[in-house]
Parts: structure tokens; C-alpha cells; sequence
């Protein structure tokens, strides 16, 4: 394949983009900045040549070969520039996100030995400018956005244009300079540290080589076909490994036409205008588009309403029937097609999707019914799996999205369940080492493999993703599961609203205690013309108890074997924060829960048919009283 | 800032009845400076500024700007002299987007006829394309990119604010009189409200005038300060002297 030959001669990002530069000149676009309400178009050349000089500036203030530079600010044209710049140079580049507070920054910028900050605007700059002192191997802070900052006389602190005037000066004695040491870069050469966010002491500066990063972009080619030009739209943070491989590395080896928003408020707006081919999005901001699309759409017309609700209708059908891989006849197919016309169309082109090929989402999982919606509105969303040290593992392919899943590894990337359960995995994206931290680097790779923490497995070729190991229980036979991640899958269920999942080694099966949702339950026995009275009896109906049955047998369905629950109690009230068994923030308070319904466990392992419960009831008024009943519990074969 | 007075108020007597609502009043803008005017309510600190846009006509007294008495031009025509202003209530075309806001603020700027408009051609597409870089340079100076095509009267009142601040300034003033740009305003909007006018007043050279509640506010980000208590102009000088002052305490605070 060509990508395969330019990528023997092409091994490091610099090199790609001289290339881009030679191949293209002045006649594409590469990069694409919203300002003044426009957009202005930066060509290849153009590009190139804005690397170049900062490059030939960082040369004259004396930077060297392996010297390391910090970024701090948001994604803009610079940011890319002086990357480049610093990586052509044989240099490393560490990103650091706009709202780390002074002492983090202070952090990244000493524990990297970093010579130079590049930081976006006074904001930033007033950051280092309070720690200037303690950075004794700092030589310049290089600034791009001007404002505030005209009347600024400390010494240490340049604009990014005076910058390039040093460079396009000391270019003039040196001419072949900046191209000589860009050919000298190798694969192999460290291209950027990325901080793993630490939950357990402090940071770690991951070592990434370009290697590393142009393993990660073909590997994404792997499932989705890319085109050169593609729209991409630069959102999400370089200081995170998934923009580095992304923008930073696939916007030069695709080559892709980098957006930058005018600001990160107004992405809203610009990616309408853009409408790029790809898009990664975090969990969280997924999330926050779909409620967006909810709202928005309960507020319009009753007509528009109910259009909406008769197109997501035929277009769930379709998915349902693609999900069980069978036909949907040739009407139903004439109709989505209608449907997805009328609704959809208009409804991708409001939020920017009019030509979205994909849609990636990593970080955290995100619910089933959220991933089911965008695929019904023709929005491709999928699991993309990764972690800083071992760059990208898997990834959903087109027409086999499984939303429970983090999708198939990718090619020529071997991955691995340990006999403890824990992800392994051996690929070329396999970072270096940890900067300056050889002992947790010897911790996490050994024989070659990453060792990366998480707890998964393998359900019919797709991968699993239950916890991070710390968080798994081990049980009777000494085997681990995640409680967290069926109780997560369990609450996916419109009609669970709570879970708590038990298991360990002192007990032989895995058990959970339910909360029906009574809103949705209630409604669901409506329909059924069920009687009921209260919490405690619908919670005990034989047709609800059925009803969870098949909730939870189908999050069995997903587990493997041992971590299946073999009997669980719909419990007769809901868990109570006043009555601490939540937090205020509706997480399990576990040790109390498994203290206060030690009977029911009993029961449960007892294999007991029903048991007898009492509860302290508070009323309203202050009054306090007893309430006996029983619950039943559920076997599952 | 220099020495060079832009602006200067002399004896400016204004009634209304029997009701002095300024007494003789003198004051100086020096070229480039901010100058705070406080005062109890009722002093006649609004007053001042209807004198010198021309919304008021004073009894007596000189305003000179340019060589010109302000009191003898019409109101209209101040603004084409470089003098803009914002009000305490906001003034804004609430049905239409901030961007249009702006634009039509720079009406006083057009120099292409009425036909020119009607057909869009030439100098008229030539000039419209001018004033909206103009525009949007005070967007990003403002930082409303992300409000630019709302309509004002949907925003929050501190947005609004900034659009009407935005509107004086696209005239490109020399001079800018702020009537209380900070009422009503959380603490976050302040400090956004309060960089702005410094930023103004530092990159463009603007001679600010700014009526202000907010005391924290006057004593940071002005040069001096004038005091006025019931049309009397009772005090004035640098934040530090204000803050000493006894006639300024005692208006305040009341007489001990």
C-alpha cells in the first residue's frame, strides 16, 4: 500500500509534513482557523514555513537536540507550529491543559526539564511568570495571543511573531540547518510526553515516540476508511494522547484539513459550519449533545414532535433488525429511508453531521440507549479503546457496534487476558518507558507487554471492559469480577434503578439486590393492566419479578460464567441516602447496605425460597414504625 | 497618559427648576487617563454626562473638546467628534443580534450614498466589508465571538452590557463615558467588565470617563478620581487621596 511505502521514508511527522509542504505547496489547505468571524486558511506551505521559522527562533535562543518544550493553551494553529517545530529540531513536546493551577504547571514544566513555554495568552502567561523563579532550566516563555500582554516588560516573555523574525534572521546564516536536523529524525525518536492523570501520586510522563503515534493513525485506518482532505475538527485537548495521534500526527500522515474553533464556546456554531468527517468527542460531552438534541426537540412544534418520535420509531426497528442480522423488508426500508430524509437529515446538519463518516468516543463508557439514539439519528458512534502508555488497542468496526463493548483490537495488536484478568498488550504504540522512571516503568511492561491496568475479557471476539484492576473482588475460587460493571449494566435498564452486586470468597455465587425503577415499572404494569399497590407490593409481583429476570439475564449474557448473578432480590424499598445506604450523590455506601441486609444474604446462600423481612420505616410526620414482610428471592439456572 | 487635557468642563451650572442638579462644576479629562466620578446618589453624576453628549442643556458653563464648546453643537453630531458613551439602563436594538447592534452603531461612519446601497457594489460592499472587521475587532477584543449572532434580547443582562460597550466603542472614540457598566453585575463579570475597559484604555489610548458604584472597582483600575455630592464637585485626585479625604467621608458616611 502507498501509506505502507511513504511510511519506510517517512518515519517521523516532520518529514510528513515536509513532504505535505513539497507535494502540495500553496495549492491545499491544511489548516483551517475561525477568527473575526472567518475562516482563514493556512496552505501546506504555508504551514511549513511558519514551522520552519519558529524552529530556526528556538535555534537562535539556543535550543538543542532532545531539549523538551511545554504547551499550554487551547487548540490552535501555533500550538501544531511549535510542536512541529520543536519535534523537527529532535525535540519533545509536552501538552498541558489551560486550567492546570500554577503548582501543576510547575510540575509538567520541571519534572519534563523543559527549556522553552509555549503558552497561549496573559492568562497562561501570568501562570509561569509566578513560578518563572523556580524553573531554572526555563530560557523563554513564547506567547500567541498578544492580548493583554503589549505592556508586559519582563525579558523572559516573547510574542510568537518576534519569534519567527529571529528565526527568518538566523535562517539567512544558516540555510540548510533546519532541514539537515529534520532528516536526521528517526522513528524511534521521543516525540511527545503524555502525563498519565495519576490518580496515585504524582503524574507520569509517558514517553511517546513518532513510531508510536503513526502506528495509532493506520491502526484507525484499519476501520475506517480515510480520505486525504477530510474535514477534522481540533477540539479536544493536546494534552491528551487522542488529539496527538489524531490531529497532531494523522492531520499531516492522512492528511486530514485541521478546523480550529474561534473558541471553544463557539464550537457549537463553527462545527456547523465545517461539518468535518470525523469527530472525537469525550463521554461527557456526547452526553451533553444528546440532551441538547432531547431539549431542543421538546421544545419545538407538537407536529415536529411527533414526527421525530414516529422517525426514531421505524429507524429502532431498523437497528433492532440489523442488530439480530436479519432483513427488514423492502418497505420498512423505503420508509427509514423517507424518514431519515426528512428528520434526520435536517436534524445532522443543526448539530454539524451532514457529512460525519465517524464519531469516536473513549474515556468513559457511555449508556447503551445514548449510543442507540445517535446510531438511529445516522450518527456512526463508536468505543475507541486506548491508554496513554499503549496508545490505541480497539475500536468498533463499521456495522458491529456493540454498545456494551469496547470493540475489536486492532490488527498487529496482540492483546491479552492474564490469568488475573488484566488487559495486556503488545503492539508497535507501546510507549518507551516513563520519563525519568525506570522502577514503574519495569512494573507495567514486561516481556514486551503493556500491562495496563484494566480488568477485561473476550466475549466473541470483541473486547470487555469491566474495571480497573484495583477495583475488581476476587471471589470463591479466586477468580475476579467487577462489581461496579454489572451493577453499571443493570442500571442501563429503564426499569433498575439501583444495583448492588455481591460476591467475594466468602460467598459461592455472585448475588445482586434490586431496585425497581417504580416511575417506569409502575407504567410498565399500567400497560398490563396490573393492580398494585404500593412500592413494596409491585416490587414483589410475580410479572415484575419475570420482567427483571430478563434484564438480568441478558447482562449475564455479556458476562463470562463465573461472574454471572445466580440470584437476586428485588428489594421491598429503594435504597435510602437518609437512611445511609447512598451518598448524596446517590453512589452505594457498600459495607452498610451488606450490614443492614445480612438476613437477605443469608437467605440468598441459604438458597432459601423467600425470607422475611422487617424495616424501620420514618413517616413524614416524625413517626417511626415497623414494617414486616417478604421478599422473594429469584434463581437463575 | 499625558499631561494634554482632552476634555474640559467649566463652571457648568445645570438646573432643573428650582433644583440645582450641578453647581458649578470644573473638571478635567487628561489625554489617556481614566477618571472615576463618584458620589452619593442624586449628586448629579448622570447629569453630568447628558451634559456632555447633549441630552441636557446647562444653564451656564463651557464643556471645550477640540477647540469646540460642546454646548453650542447639536447632540448628534457629538458622537462624530469621538465622544461615545454607554447607559445605566441598557440601550440596545433588543431585536436584533449583537452583531447587527454593533454594525449599526457605526451608521455615523458611512460614507457611501444611498444608491451605492441599493445596488451593493463597489464602495458600498468595499466600506460594508471594512466596518465589519472593525466590528469584529471589537467582538474579539470583548470576547462575545460566541454571542454574535444572538439576539440581545435573549442574553443575560452582564452580556448585554458588553454589547452596549461594544457598541460605543465601534464608533472608535477618543473619548468614552461609562454610566455604571458594572450595576447589577456578579463579581466574575466585573473583573471580565473591568480588564476590558482597562484593555480599551491601554491598546487604543482612550480617555475614559466612568461613573461607578462599585469602590473596589474606581480605586483599582482608575487614574483619579472626582467626587461630586449633591452638583458640588467636592474632592478630587488619586485613589489613595480620595480614600483620605474628609469631605469624601463625611458625604458618604455622614458627618460624624
Amino acid at each position: 500500500m502507498e501509506i505502507e511505502k511513504e511510511r519506510q521514508n517517512l518515519d517521523t511527522i516532520p518529514k510528513l509534513l515536509r513532504r505535505r509542504a513539497i507535494e502540495y505547496g500553496h495549492s491545499q489547505v491544511a489548516m483551517r482557523k475561525k477568527d473575526y468571524g472567518i475562516w482563514n486558511e493556512y496552505t501546506w506551505q504555508d504551514v511549513y514555513e511558519h514551522v520552519k521559522n519558529i524552529a530556526y527562533g528556538l535555534l537562535s535562543l539556543g535550543f538543542e537536540k532532545d531539549d523538551k518544550i511545554t504547551i499550554i493553551g487551547d487548540n490552535d494553529p501555533e500550538w501544531f507550529w511549535a510542536e512541529w517545530a520543536a519535534q523537527s529540531l529532535g525535540g519533545v513536546t509536552v501538552g498541558v491543559y489551560i486550567d492546570c493551577i500554577p503548582p501543576e504547571v510547575k510540575y509538567y514544566v520541571d519534572h519534563s526539564d523543559s527549556t522553552f513555554v509555549f503558552a497561549r495568552d496573559q492568562e497562561q502567561v501570568d501562570k509561569i511568570l509566578e513560578i518563572y523563579d523556580q524553573l531554572p532550566k526555563l530560557k523563554k516563555v513564547i506567547y500567541w495571543d498578544p492580548r493583554g500582554l503589549w505592556f508586559y516588560d519582563q525579558t523572559q516573555i516573547m510574542d510568537i511573531n518576534r519569534l519567527e523574525d529571529l528565526g527568518r534572521d538566523y535562517a539567512k546564516d544558516h540555510p540548510d540547518l533546519f532541514e539537515d536536523l529534520l532528516l536526521q529524525g528517526r522513528g524511534e525518536d521521543i516525540a511527545v510526553f503524555c502525563y498519565t492523570s495519576g490518580t496515585t501520586g504524582l503524574p507520569k510522563a509517558s514517553m511517546l515516540s513518532h513510531r508510536n503515534l503513526l502506528y495509532a493513525v493506520n491502526a484507525l485506518g484499519q476501520y475506517n476508511q480515510f480520505l486525504p482532505m477530510e474535514n477534522y475538527l481540533s477540539y479536544i485537548s493536546p494534552a491528551w494522547l487522542t488529539e496527538q495521534i489524531l490531529g497532531l500526527c494523522g492531520g499531516v500522515l492522512i492528511p486530514l484539513i485541521i478546523h480550529f474553533p474561534e473558541k471553544p464556546e463557539t464550537v457549537q456554531v463553527d462545527i456547523r459550519d465545517i461539518a468535518p468527517h470525523i469527530i472525537f468527542y469525550g463521554a461527557r460531552l456526547w452526553e451533553s449533545l444528546a440532551s441538547t438534541i432531547q431539549v431542543k426537540i421538546t421544545d419545538s412544534t407538537p407536529l415536529k414532535v411527533f414526527f421525530y418520535n414516529l422517525a426514531l420509531k421505524v429507524s429502532y426497528k431498523r437497528l433492532l433488525a440489523k442488530e439480530r442480522v436479519e432483513g427488514m423488508g423492502l418497505l420498512m426500508g423505503l420508509l427509514h429511508s423517507l424518514v431519515d430524509f426528512v428528520v434526520f437529515r435536517p436534524l445532522r446538519d443543526r448539530i454539524g453531521f451532514t457529512k460525519n463518516k465517524v464519531g469516536y468516543t473513549a474515556g468513559a463508557a457511555i449508556s447503551p440507549d445514548m449510543m442507540r439514539l445517535f446510531h438511529a439519528i445516522g450518527i456512526n458512534i463508536k468505543n475507541l479503546y486506548g491508554t496513554t502508555e499503549a496508545s490505541l488497542i480497539s475500536l468498533h468496526k463499521d456495522n458491529d457496534v456493540r454498545y456494551e463493548t469496547i470493540g475489536i483490537p486492532f490488527e498487529g495488536c496482540e492483546v491479552r487476558i492474564s490469568e488475573e484478568g488484566e488487559i495486556l498488550v503488545k503492539n508497535e504504540g507501546v510507549f518507551t518507558g516513563y520519563y525519568k522512571n525506570a522502577e514503574a516503568t519495569a512494573k507495567v511492561l514486561k516481556d514486551g507487554y503493556y500491562h495496563t491496568g484494566d480488568a477485561g475479557l473476550f466475549d466473541k471476539g470483541h473486547l470487555v471492559y469491566l474495571d480497573r484492576m484495583e477495583e475488581m473482588i476476587g471471589l470463591s475460587d479466586g477468580r475476579k469480577f467487577s462489581p461496579q460493571y454489572t451493577e453499571i449494566r443493570l442500571r442501563f435498564s429503564p426499569y433498575i434503578k439501583d444495583a448492588m452486586v455481591f460476591g467475594g470468597e466468602d460467598k459461592p455465587f455472585v448475588s445482586a439486590i434490586l431496585n425497581i425503577d417504580y416511575d417506569n415499572v409502575g407504567k410498565w404494569a399500567e400497560r398490563r393492566k396490573m393492580t398494585y399497590t404500593t412500592y413494596m407490593d409491585l416490587s414483589q409481583k410475580k410479572e415484575v419479578r419475570e420482567l427483571l429476570k430478563g434484564t438480568v439475564e441478558n447482562v449475564n449474557w455479556v458476562l463470562p460464567e463465573y461472574a454471572q448473578i445466580k440470584a437476586f432480590v428485588s428489594l421491598h424499598k429503594e435504597f435510602d441516602a437518609d437512611e445511609a445506604e447512598l451518598t448524596r450523590t446517590r453512589k452505594l455506601k457498600r459495607k452498610p447496605i451488606e450490614e443492614r441486609y445480612k438476613d437477605i444474604l443469608t437467605g440468598i446462600y441459604g438458597k432459601r425460597e423467600s425470607i422475611k423481612v422487617e424495616s424501620q420505616v420514618a413517616y413524614r410526620d416524625g413517626r417511626v414504625g415497623m414494617v414486616r414482610t417478604e421478599v422473594i428471592v429469584n434463581y437463575l439456572n | 497618559m499625558s499631561e494634554e487635557i482632552h476634555l474640559k468642563i467649566e463652571g457648568l451650572t445645570l438646573a432643573f427648576g428650582n433644583l440645582l442638579a450641578l453647581h458649578n462644576v470644573t473638571l478635567e479629562l487628561k489625554k489617556g487617563e481614566i477618571l472615576g466620578v463618584i458620589g452619593p446618589n442624586g449628586a448629579g453624576k448622570t447629569c453630568l454626562l447628558n451634559c456632555i453628549n447633549g441630552f441636557y442643556k446647562p444653564q451656564s458653563g463651557r464643556i471645550l473638546y477640540k477647540d469646540k464648546d460642546l454646548l453650542k453643537i447639536p447632540a448628534h453630531t457629538i458622537s462624530q467628534l469621538g465622544i461615545s458613551r454607554t447607559f445605566q439602563n441598557v440601550e440596545l436594538y433588543t431585536g436584533l443580534s449583537s452583531l447587527d447592534n454593533l454594525l449599526a452603531a457605526r451608521h455615523i461612519l458611512i460614507r457611501y450614498g444611498l444608491l451605492s446601497a441599493i445596488f451593493h457594489f463597489g464602495k458600498s460592499s468595499r466600506e460594508e466589508a471594512k466596518h465589519r472587521r472593525k466590528v469584529e475587532d471589537i467582538i474579539k477584543l470583548l470576547e462575545i465571538e460566541d454571542i454574535r449572532h444572538h439576539i440581545v434580547g435573549s442574553l443575560p443582562y452582564g452580556l448585554r452590557k458588553r454589547v452596549e460597550l461594544g457598541r460605543a466603542l465601534v464608533q472608535e472614540p477618543e473619548i468614552l463615558l461609562l454610566d455604571e457598566p458594572m450595576a447589577g453585575m456578579n463579581v466574575e463579570e466585573k473583573e471580565d467588565m473591568a480588564r476590558f475597559i482597562i484593555d480599551i484604555n491601554e491598546l487604543k489610548g482612550t480617555s475614559v470617563m466612568l461613573i461607578e458604584h462599585d469602590m473596589g472597582v474606581v480605586m483599582d483600575i482608575t487614574n483619579r478620581i472626582s467626587v461630586l455630592d449633591f452638583g458640588n464637585k467636592i474632592a478630587e485626585g488619586t485613589p489613595q487621596e480620595i480614600k483620605e479625604n474628609q469631605a469624601v467621608i463625611n458625604a458618604y458616611l455622614g458627618k460624624a
